[in-house]
């Protein structure tokens, strides 16, 4: 059990675990973020879809299972990624939405996008919920996918 | 009396919804802050937010705003919605096909005085691109 789940949930305490969040996202640690959430959180990342000739994979299901493989292959990736977290609002039924710049300089294919050491940095909006034990049970996340494919040179639409 | 936060956005997304931008433009206030990341559009004015609810009505006549969440965080309120049509005229770069559009985005908007001063959009452009057959970012207009 975390510190933070000690407390009751307020619109402080949720926007309290969401910094937490991506204090750890920025140090790199994919277990501390996990801890953060529930076992069953739900994970949405919007934009995220890759179209195969006969399904289309996408960003959705759970933290355990699709969040944190994203995470750590974008790490890997993008071995210096940062975030900068510019604004944080909530309110006392758990909701807490996050203005967040992601960024990082491409070491090794991410998708389709051949590494070519180029360097991108895109805002994006987070949506979570945080639950009464002050755990995360839902992230979801929009940002611009074509504007990090451009920054990185990919100019197929794929 | 002052309309709430929740109130003044949907007042906002109901207009949309029915393609009224000039009832949607009543609620947001002259100077309001208008971004656009897809478009990497950072401005400021009401005009410049009717132009951009203009274009994606007329770009898709048959448009359609499912809202599925609205989220109230004080004076910002969050909207998550789907974002539905058949292409009809040129858009965002983009000739017209006569493709089908669905595209989730999020909407934030600042609050004050019952009126919408601040809006950030996302959603994603390769999704939206994707969608419209565009095969190139440098070339978006060659089909």
């Amino acid at each position: 059990m975390t510190e933070v789940s000690q407390r009751p949930r307020t619109a402080e305490s949720a926007a309290a675990v969401v910094t937490e969040f991506f204090d750890r996202y920025r140090a790199h640690d994919v277990d501390g973020m996990t801890d953060l959430c529930s076992i069953n959180a739900d994970f949405s990342y919007v934009p995220v879809e890759i179209w195969g000739k006969q399904r289309v994979l996408r960003g959705d299901g759970k933290v355990c299972t699709v969040g944190k493989p994203l995470w750590t292959g974008l790490i890997a990736s993008f071995p210096n990624l940062s975030n900068t977290v510019h604004s944080v609002t909530s309110n006392d039924e758990g909701d807490v939405v996050a203005q967040v710049d992601v960024e990082g300089t491409q070491q090794l294919a991410w998708g389709l996008i051949a590494p070519a050491g180029r360097h991108y940095c895109e805002p994006h909006l987070f949506i979570f919920h945080v639950g009464a034990d002050l755990l995360i049970d839902s992230i979801a996340a929009y940002w611009n996918d074509a504007g990090i494919s451009q920054q990185l040179g990919h100019n197929e639409v794929d | 009396m002052t309309m709430t936060p929740t109130q003044t956005v949907q007042a906002f997304l109901d207009a949309f919804a029915r393609h009224d931008v000039d009832a949607a433009i009543a609620v947001v206030d002259p100077q309001v802050s208008v971004t656009v990341h897809p478009f990497g559009l950072e401005s400021s004015g009401a005009d410049v937010l009717r132009g951009v609810l203009a274009d994606l009505v007329r770009g898709f006549p048959d448009l359609m705003i499912t809202v599925g969440r609205v989220i109230t965080t004080g004076d910002v309120v969050t909207a998550l919605f789907k974002a539905e049509g058949t292409q009809a005229a040129g858009y965002a770069g983009a000739i017209n096909q006569e493709k089908h559009l669905d595209i989730d985005q999020a909407w934030r908007f600042v609050t004050g005085g019952g009126l919408i001063t601040e809006v950030t959009a996302y959603w994603c452009q390769a999704q939206l691109y994707r969608r419209l057959a565009v095969k190139r970012y440098d070339e978006i207009a060659i089909a």
